[in-house]
């Protein structure tokens, strides 16, 4: 059964009370919360993923974003992220409730999926073969991110990258792409069609909102990619897209740099990198206009395809 | 003289004449470009060579900088002095 078909009061009654049970890529959840306009979002972002009975189905993670039993119930009401009942962040304004439980439900794969190699990294596949996008904050990932899922590419994650520590290769986490400041408009601009929640305001990151997994991506989410590309992009004000070749070496420094378990891993950590780089073409890309960036991509996935028949 | 600790396990990967190892002992990652490389590798193959063996002694900006980047490989715990 999808989320969306539960009726909306039934969704917020079982979110209030013993949770709702979600698959996410290869993790299942168990999501409390007594907020509305948490169940507002999840309802309109998670309504292609697949749900179960709370009662009857395992949870990797069980988590709850609520107010605080204290006067910050109702005095500049604030909000709360738990994970076993631990709650491992400072509250936040209960306005950024749903972007707190996105951030957490972060957290706790970064934290705890060991059985992977958890890259700080957005990943997008088309015809077969997967581009790692990694770059620091503010560098225009998500909305490029945004872009290329907008434009056929498949959504694998905007925040993280799980690697196959076996296999090498990508296993989607195809959840809602958080948008920031600009971006938000840009994005109902490119694709008026596009669906964003209700923006919150004055997060850490500024404001942000979130799009909504094309519903392909949510279908194929346990359909994991082969790595074909790390891309570094740069979002620069003025200038031609460009795609330059990078040196295997600096991608590796900066994958690793990235990664959040490469020490936990150790030197399983360094294999699964050093096959991931020896098996990816690496580029450093600068882009300023989001169509000219997606028909990059698009070159660069055809030309992967064509290679491939040829060979 | 100066060799490569042998233990605990290093891994390398090298693509042309630049690498990345892995040190076991701190659970970081180095990058070496290619003079790191060349001298770890040295090193690390001719346990006890001193500078005179690495054949740097001829001309003193080789001298230098091949000093600096021993010094550098010993800071992040690659290389250890006899």
């Amino acid at each position: 059964m999808k989320l969306l078909q539960l009726p909306r009061a039934e969704l917020r009654r079982q979110l209030a009370g013993a949770g709702v049970w979600l698959r996410t890529g290869p993790f299942s959840l168990k999501v409390q919360s007594r907020i509305p306009s948490v169940a507002e979002s999840l309802a309109k972002l998670y309504g292609q993923f697949e749900v179960r009975s709370v009662h009857e189905a395992f949870a990797d993670f069980h988590v709850s974003v609520n107010p605080p039993a204290n006067l910050r119930r109702w005095l500049r009401p604030q909000v709360n992220f738990s994970f076993d009942g631990v709650k491992p962040f400072k509250p936040l304004p209960l306005v950024q409730a749903y972007p707190m439980l996105e951030q957490g439900l972060n957290w706790c794969v970064s934290a705890h999926a060991h059985q992977y190699l958890v890259v700080h990294a957005a990943g997008v596949e088309k015809n077969g073969r997967a581009a790692i996008l990694v770059a620091p904050p503010g560098f225009g990932t998500s909305t490029l991110v945004a872009g290329l899922v907008l434009s056929g590419w498949r959504l694998l994650s905007d925040e993280l990258t799980l690697i196959d520590c076996k296999t090498g290769w990508i296993h989607p986490l195809p959840r809602p792409v958080r948008l920031k400041n600009e971006s938000i408009a840009l994005i109902r601009s490119f694709s008026p069609d596009a669906f964003l929640n209700r923006t919150s305001r004055d997060t850490a990151k500024g404001t942000v909102a979130y799009l909504r997994p094309p519903k392909e991506s949510v279908r194929r989410q346990h359909e994991p990619a082969q790595p074909g590309w790390i891309i570094f992009p740069k979002w620069v004000a003025d200038g031609e897209p460009q795609l330059l070749p990078r040196s295997k070496q600096q991608s590796f420094q900066f994958l690793t740099q990235h990664a959040f378990n490469t020490s936990r891993l150790g030197a399983e950590g360094f294999r699964v990198c050093s096959e991931l780089i020896q098996q990816a073409d690496c580029y450093d890309f600068q882009y300023s206009r989001l169509d000219e960036a997606v028909a990059v991509f698009d070159h660069l996935a055809t030309s992967a395809a064509t290679s491939k028949a040829v060979n | 003289m100066t060799h490569a600790s042998l233990h605990p396990p290093r891994l390398l990967k090298s693509w042309g004449d630049e690498a990345v190892v892995f040190d076991a002992s701190s659970c970081n990652t180095h990058y070496l470009k290619p003079l790191a490389l060349m001298l770890y590798q040295t090193c690390r193959d001719h346990p006890g060579y001193t500078s005179t063996d690495l054949g740097v002694a001829d001309s003193p900006r080789i001298h230098d900088l091949t000093a600096e980047t021993l010094t550098n490989l010993r800071k992040v715990g690659l290389l250890e002095s006899a």
